[in-house]
């Protein structure tokens, strides 16, 4: 059953660099699966997904915008994560310019996203790091104090292996569960 | 698909990539960045005018390009147009032509799907006006029968 953006409970976006793997993470997120025969294309504007969760017997609808990372719509991305409970900002762990467009986009939704959007600094790719020719470039501990800095969650994933994919979701789910429940209490 | 394609674009981001592009004609030639913006808006539009619009400067921007990637999204964006205007023949040719720049795009496979199952769906929901139209037509003829028959 597809859920319309409408309908769902919270909105996430995911943002960063072309070839940072925003698709693949949403194609994870779908499908639960990774297809490695798949080519690599760029995303065309910006593609939708919705998906429930269990969290404490609550039902969750959760929405996710896979937003296109090339140039082309740099000025309109502000639409998809506008009205955003949490963003989704990658990186590829191998490779340094994604790291620095994702500080960019940490920033851009501090500033000029919804006040109190939640941001999950998400390192991708973390298969290659352990495969030759592939190097880390980004350091767990670079990442996660720059993530503590922001007040953002830190995960490392692979859509590949599908390590702390599922877990990634299920972490956000959840959270927008305690944060619902802390503005109930905080309204009561 | 119905998410993107169904989406309405906010007056105040019409209004802000329609001054950009405006002041950029104003100077001469737009930019390639500033007129898609704008196009991106206006296919997002409800008004028939603005959608119109919006696909005939997606037309010019994808000949003025030799990048295939840009045309492959003006393409996209140029199917959206035209479903929103509910010309769907035109739209799924350029659903279909996405193909042929890159095939196997699951974009333009979903778009093609999307664009379809409308197709099929409002054929029928208009055979079901007409079929309704005859219906209303044949009870104000019996009606005029029994009209007439009682004089």
């Amino acid at each position: 059953m597809m859920v319309g953006p409408d309908k769902v409970d919270l909105k996430v976006v995911l943002l960063g660099r072309e070839y940072s793997g925003k698709t693949a993470l949403a194609h994870r997120y779908l499908l639960q699966k990774f297809n490695p025969h798949m080519n690599y294309q760029t995303t065309v504007g910006a593609a939708y997904g919705a998906r429930k969760f269990e969290v404490d017997k609550q039902t969750i609808f959760m929405g996710l915008w896979d937003t296109a990372g090339s140039e082309r719509y740099e000025c309109m991305s502000h639409v998809y994560y506008h009205g955003a409970w949490a963003a989704l900002v990658c990186f590829e762990l191998i490779d340094r310019e994604s790291w620095l467009r994702a500080r960019h986009w940490a920033n851009e939704v501090m500033t000029r996203g919804d006040e109190g959007c939640k941001i999950y600094l998400i390192g991708t790719k973390a298969d290659l790091v352990t495969e030759p020719g592939t190097p880390r470039k980004i350091e767990y501990a670079t990442a996660k104090s720059y993530a503590d800095d922001i007040r953002a969650k830190y995960i490392e994933t692979s859509s590949k292996t599908g390590q702390n994919v599922e877990e990634m979701y299920c972490m956000i789910a959840e959270d927008y569960v305690a944060d619902m429940a802390k503005k109930t209490k905080g309204e009561n | 698909m119905e998410a993107i394609v169904q989406e309405v674009v906010k007056p105040e981001d019409l209004k802000k990539f329609e001054q950009r592009f405006n002041e950029q004609c104003l100077r001469g030639q737009p930019s390639a960045t500033a007129q898609f913006e704008y196009a991106w808006c206006l296919v997002r539009s409800q008004s028939p005018s603005d959608l119109r619009k919006g696909t005939l400067l997606l037309q010019e921007l994808f000949h003025k390009t030799a990048d295939e990637t840009a045309k492959r999204d003006y393409l996209f964006y140029l199917a959206v147009g035209h479903t929103r205007l509910k010309e769907y023949e035109k739209a799924l040719k350029y659903a279909k032509a996405i193909q042929q720049v890159e095939p196997g795009n699951h974009q333009a496979r979903e778009m093609t799907a999307y664009i379809e199952k409308k197709m099929k769906k409002e054929g029928l929901i208009g055979m079901a006006i007409v079929g309704g139209a005859a219906a209303v037509a044949f009870g104000a003829l019996a009606g005029l029968g029994v009209a007439l028959a009682k004089k």
